[in-house]
């Protein structure tokens, strides 16, 4: 065979965002030189939450474990086309399917596609052409997002949860450096705590004093990732991103914007389920300058140092109707 | 057959041919120099009428341009200031020059600009990881990098983001930028960032133009290529966008949806260099979604406010309001938020911790760095704020108008800002607001910038527009009195420069007083700079440029002392305006401005050297110094008149030109006690000495002789025949010394001719001496003529003409004039009857014949030599009686001309018709 068959799939969307509640479609490419016979082409979706505990806050044991049970939220196949045979050339086999039938329960609720580093809910789309024992048979596979589609989604704008935070030497639970802790500084800001995902993070900070020259202020979004093995919850967390808000010894008094777009892919709403949940938290650092923080090999940035102030504030995004319009 | 001269009758030629003439009620020269005199007086008088096209507008005009302004097009605007955006980058590269390159790549900067060009795309650092690699190179040795290898560098970077972006590989182009904005973050040496600003930005403006494009394309074409909507379109449906529920299945929802958000969370987790001027250089983009991104306007002025290293900041701040203005976002607003933004930066670098603020090298160098940012972004302001016609409220913002409100309202602004705020200023505003302006100015003594310069500027800036004198006198008052502090001399001239014309327009004298006497005071015993000194000659100048008149200038307090205080180049500059001014109206009678020019012309000639360099400027000292000694006039103190042109023959050596203009006031001073009276004949001598010494120095041929006549026919007047004879003898010999030296080629024939057929004339006047050979002087001249090297076959035939024409003259019972001089007999009367004076004569005119007709012969030119024997034709037939030799003369020469010039010539036939033959 000069050149090798080709399957694709070929959703309807380009952003591949689909409510629960929406049919997917689509079609089947299949790009051939000769004509192919087939048993059937089924496409099967598979929606999961896959959970995993690495190591570091889990335990010697469930380090072994590794691969917890996932836990299956929706699994079907369809047949879109009985046994026959397909022309060379390119066919296209269009699909649609719902993924909630009207009458169907469904064991779990269909929850927003999202990559984690211990929790995984993701959505595939495997189109499968079988064609007997002679042949391999032909597949492809698509991830597809699942965006919530309930209908008692909060109306945009959501009423702004501002939180109003103070940052001084006397809040700070980790030791700092002598300088910084008699010279004393102060930073103050609001922060909206819950926010849309399709919203970026905002608030406003202030540098009202600080007797140390500041050498950054930053912000860490951070997720936190909770499931139950067994009779323990563990719980692991990690930065998404960091947004650099000030460079250098910024002007004392002076507002200055948070600003922080939500990266779609890293993120989802705040899900408490049964066997896990995934959180999110913005932590705020103050690095001051000093000759330790050169001498320091790169690390976690959110880790309490010296010569840095933190403060972290819980983050709760939620998924509003506006959204429904993004695509 | 012998020659014999024609009869004339002198009397009856005039009398038949005068022309009628008639009395003029006018002189047609004097009528109207005089009337443009009233004119000027007229535009004096009233300025309203008076139409300078460099100064500004006048009212009526300018109320005009305001309309014109108003309908500014905003496309016009931006226009503007896309120029106005090139400008600033050139002025940017050309004072902060590349060549700092050399010196500045060194050590860490080398290498991280090597790590950028690195084509392999790292995973983006965060800004974290970069200054600990920073830190690493830091300890690097020193590697030099010459200018040529970092702009390659550089434009290897550029290719690199081109070419990602045509091969789809955007993400790598992204990256190259991010990495281009880093090197916006080293401000380690400061001359360096503006040229590294003007390389970066217009790399960012690149992209930003390559991503404006593709959404573009992307927006208006569908997959297929097909347009599926124009830009016109989305602008109307971006904003119904909520409204229209179709509209969600438009591809190019999804474009503007995603790209744009993906490319801006792609810059965030970087360092807020990369993130401002990513955002920045997208920031067009926005208008895919919103018309006018408030937000994120507002959200980017303060996002700016995190740098804090303050030149980054405010160049960042520069790059922000053009990449605003160029895609008209621009907005008063903004960018008084954005300059009072500007003004808490600075405020720390001006006062120290202690509370001091004193200026060291580095603060000066970072304030003229950042001056061009400041003026570009005030540039802005005021043209937004045109556009918006709210400059008033503009102001206000700024904290104009506010004082009397709230007195305790203190609206100082930094220097540097204030100074271009002052220069941008309408200049209709800035007489409005000047008081005010000059509390600010009073208030805002820092460092950032020159308060003697802000001083200046708002005079410069007054004087520009029309002002009303009522505030006028106090603030300059004011002006005054706080230049007066500064205790240097060139802070308060400086100033003062500025409102010296301001004083004069509006008359206040004793402002003018004041402000001299500050001048001494400040200058007492001291030795002026050369800053000092070209300030006080701009003073001066305009001094002397408003008075008419110098007895004005004179009198005003100190004048004289201030002018002592010059020296140098200015000095001379200030002395040949003086002289110009002292010389322009008129005789200068008065002793002391006469002492005083004279004491002007002799510095100006001490300062000039006029033996060796021969240029323009000596040329303009020499006429002016002439022309000083042309206007002097003692009236009836002749000696004294004398005496002051031996002084200045004797202070003024080196001049030529003013040679001639002593020998000239010389003549004219013998003419005029001539005319007093019998009694100054001595004093008349001893003028005539003086011309007569002084003509040999006169270097021009031509010159010299005229100078010798004129003085003989000075002295002919006076009855001085002896040296009338004398001065004629002295030219005929210089004639023929001329012919010896020959080394005076360039001697112009023309007026060699007329000065020699002068002199002829001159002769006919001149009584012959019965004692000595009548005919000497005929035959030197002729002798002159003949053995001249210099003198070309032409002049030669003119000048036999003119011979033969004196010869015949003088044969005549009745000369035609006579001198003016009753005592001085002519020589029809001192021959009278005498025929062996006429036999001579006769003979005389038969060897210059011989001689004028081989001249003709040698003239190697065919229609010269055509017209030449024409020429003397006519001069033998009206000097000669028509007799057989004559005519046969004559006839040769009409064959000659004939042969030359052909029959049928104009001139040819006229001479015959006049011969008749």
């Amino acid at each position: 065979m000069a050149t090798a068959t080709t399957v694709n799939i070929k959703l309807s969307r380009s952003n591949r965002i689909y409510r629960s509640s929406e049919p997917v479609e689509g079609k089947i490419v299949i790009t051939s030189a000769t004509s192919i016979s087939h048993q059937a082409i089924r496409l099967s979706v598979n929606g999961s939450v896959n959970l995993q505990v690495r190591g570091g806050s889990a335990g010697v044991i469930e380090s072994f474990y590794g691969v917890i049970k996932p836990i299956q939220i929706v699994k079907k196949t369809i047949e879109v086309r009985s046994s026959g045979k397909i022309a060379s050339g390119t066919t296209e086999i269009p699909f649609s399917f719902n993924l909630r039938e009207p009458g169907e329960s469904i064991v779990e609720k269909f929850y927003e596609t999202f990559h984690g580093t211990n929790i995984n809910i993701q959505y595939l789309l495997t189109a499968e052409i079988p064609r007997g024992y002679l042949h391999k048979p032909l597949s492809a596979t698509v991830e597809f997002i699942i965006e919530s589609g309930r209908v008692d989604l909060p109306e945009r704008p959501i009423p702004p949860e501002l939180v109003i935070f103070y940052i001084t030497q006397d809040t700070q639970r980790h030791p700092l450096l002598p300088e910084i802790k008699t010279g004393g500084f102060r930073v103050t800001g609001k922060l909206a705590t819950q926010c849309s995902l399709q919203d970026p993070l905002s608030g406003e900070l202030t540098v009202e004093a600080s007797s140390v020259p500041i050498s950054s202020i930053d912000i860490h979004l951070l997720r936190v990732e909770s499931i139950i093995v067994g009779e323990r919850i563990v719980t692991e967390t990690s930065l998404i991103q960091s947004t650099q808000i000030a460079d250098g010894d910024v002007c004392r008094n002076m507002t200055l914007p948070i600003y922080v777009l939500l990266p779609r892919l890293l993120m989802c709403p705040s899900v408490f389920a049964g066997p896990f949940s995934v959180e999110f938290k913005v932590c705020l650092t103050i690095s001051f300058k000093s000759k330790l923080a050169k001498a320091q090999p790169k690390s976690d940035p959110t880790a309490p140092r010296l010569w840095m102030a933190l403060e972290r504030l819980p983050l709760e995004l939620v998924r509003t109707k506006r959204d429904q319009f993004s695509c | 057959m012998e020659f014999e001269f024609r009869r004339r009758d002198y009397g009856a030629t005039i009398d038949s041919q005068l022309l009628p003439r008639s009395q003029a009620h006018k002189h047609p020269l004097s009528s109207t120099l005089v009337s443009r005199q009233q004119q000027a007086k007229t535009v004096r008088g009233s300025e309203i009428d008076f139409f300078d096209p460099l100064r500004g507008l006048d009212v009526n005009a300018s109320a005009e341009e305001e309309v014109e302004d108003t309908s500014i097009s905003t496309e016009a605007a931006t226009q503007d200031l896309i120029k106005e955006w090139k400008l600033l980058k050139r002025i940017l590269m050309q004072r902060f020059p590349i060549s700092f390159f050399l010196w500045v790549i060194t050590g860490h900067k080398a290498r991280k600009i090597i790590s950028l060009t690195s084509v392999e795309a790292p995973s983006v650092l965060s800004h974290s990881e970069e200054t600990g690699s920073e830190q690493i190179s830091l300890e690097e040795t020193a590697k030099i990098m010459n200018q040529q290898e970092y702009m390659a560098k550089v434009h290897e970077l550029r290719d690199g983001i081109t070419c990602a972006w045509q091969a789809e590989d955007r993400v790598t182009s992204l990256k190259l930028s991010i990495k281009v904005t880093k090197l916006l973050m080293d401000t380690t040496v400061l001359q360096f960032y503006p040229t590294v600003f003007v390389i970066v930005t217009d790399m960012l403006d690149m992209l930003g133009d390559m991503v404006w494009e593709r959404i573009k394309q992307k927006a208006e074409l569908d997959i297929d290529g097909t347009v599926i909507c124009s830009l016109l379109m989305i602008s109307v449906l971006k904003q119904e966008r909520l409204a229209i529920t179709g509209f969600a299945k438009l591809p190019l929802s999804i474009i503007i949806f995603i790209i744009l958000p993906t490319f801006l969370c792609l810059s965030f987790g970087l360092s807020l260099y990369a993130h401002s001027y990513l955002e920045l250089a997208i920031l067009p983009c926005w208008r895919f979604l919103i018309n006018q991104p408030m937000e994120v306007l507002d959200r980017l002025l303060m996002m700016v406010r995190g740098l804090a290293d303050p030149l980054a900041s405010l160049y960042c701040r520069l790059y922000m309001v053009h990449r605003m203005q160029k895609f008209g976002f621009c907005n008063s607003g903004y960018l008084i938020k954005c300059i009072k933004d500007i003004e808490d930066v600075l405020a720390p670098i001006l006062v120290d911790k202690e509370g001091y603020s004193y200026i060291t090298d580095d603060k000066k160098l970072f304030f003229s760095l950042i001056e061009p940012a400041i003026e570009y972004i005030m540039k802005c302001l005021f043209l937004t704020g045109r556009q918006e016609k709210n400059v008033l409220g503009m102001l206000e913002e700024l904290g104009f108008g506010r004082k009397k409100l709230h007195s305790s309202y203190n609206p100082s602004h930094m220097s540097i800002l204030l100074h271009y705020l002052l220069k941008e200023l309408p200049s209709e505003l800035v007489s409005s607001l000047a008081m005010e302006i000059l509390d600010m100015i009073k208030c805002s003594n820092d460092c950032s910038f020159s308060q003697v310069l802000n001083y200046k500027l708002l005079g410069t800036r007054l004087s520009e527009g029309k002002s009303q004198d009522g505030f006028l006198s106090s603030l300059i008052n004011e002006v005054i009195q706080a230049a007066s502090q500064y205790q240097s001399l060139y802070d308060y001239l400086r100033i003062i420069d500025a409102y010296v014309d301001l004083t004069l327009q509006n008359k206040m004298e004793n402002h003018l007083d004041a402000l001299l006497d500050d001048i001494v005071r400040l200058s007492c015993d001291k030795f002026l700079t050369e800053e000092e000194q070209a300030s006080l000659q701009s003073i001066i100048l305009k001094l002397l440029s408003h008075f008419e008149n110098l007895q004005e200038v004179l009198s005003l307090n100190h004048f004289i002392e201030i002018l002592d205080l010059m020296s140098g180049t200015s000095k001379s500059s200030v002395n040949m305006h003086l002289l110009n001014m002292g010389t322009r109206n008129g005789c200068i009678s008065d002793s002391t401005t006469v002492q005083l020019l004279f004491e002007v012309s002799q510095a100006l000639y001490d300062a000039t050297d006029f033996v060796t360099i021969k240029d323009d400027d000596n040329r303009q000292t020499s006429h002016l110094i002439s022309r000083f000694v042309e206007m002097v006039d003692y009236g009836a103190e002749m000696e004294r008149h004398l005496m002051f042109l031996a002084e200045c023959r004797e202070a003024f050596n080196g001049i030529h030109e003013l040679k001639e203009t002593l020998v000239r006031s010389s003549n004219t001073l013998a003419v005029k006690a001539l005319k007093a009276g019998k009694k100054h004949i001595n004093f008349v001598k001893s003028c005539l000495a003086f011309s007569e010494v002084t003509i040999p120095s006169v270097s021009t041929p031509t010159k010299h002789l005229n100078l010798y006549l004129e003085t003989a026919e000075v002295a002919l007047l006076g009855g001085l025949i002896s040296h009338s004879d004398g001065l004629v003898m002295s030219a005929v010999e210089y004639l023929e010394n001329v012919a010896g030296t020959d080394g005076l080629r360039s001697i112009d024939v023309d007026s060699m001719a007329s000065v020699v057929c002068k002199l002829c004339s001159l002769l006919v006047m001149v009584p012959g001496n019965p004692e000595k050979d009548v005919m000497e002087i005929l035959q030197s001249i002729f002798s002159a003529t003949c053995s001249s090297s210099w003198a070309m076959q032409r002049l030669k035939v003119k000048l036999f003409c003119a011979i033969i024409s004196l010869s015949s003259t003088l044969s005549q019972d009745n000369l035609p004039y006579h001198c003016a001089n009753p005592e001085i007999i002519g020589n029809d009367l001192l021959f009278f009857g005498d025929s062996s004076y006429k036999q001579e004569l006769v003979s005389f005119t038969q060897l210059v014949l011989g001689e004028l007709l081989n001249a003709i012969e040698k003239e190697s030119s065919q229609i010269v030599r055509g017209n030449l024997a024409l020429e003397a034709c006519n001069c033998i037939s009206s000097a000669l009686v028509m007799n057989e030799k004559v005519s046969q003369v004559c006839l040769r020469l009409l064959e000659t001309a004939k042969g030359c010039l052909g029959a049928n010539d104009r001139y040819m036939e006229s001479t015959k018709k006049y011969l008749q033959l």
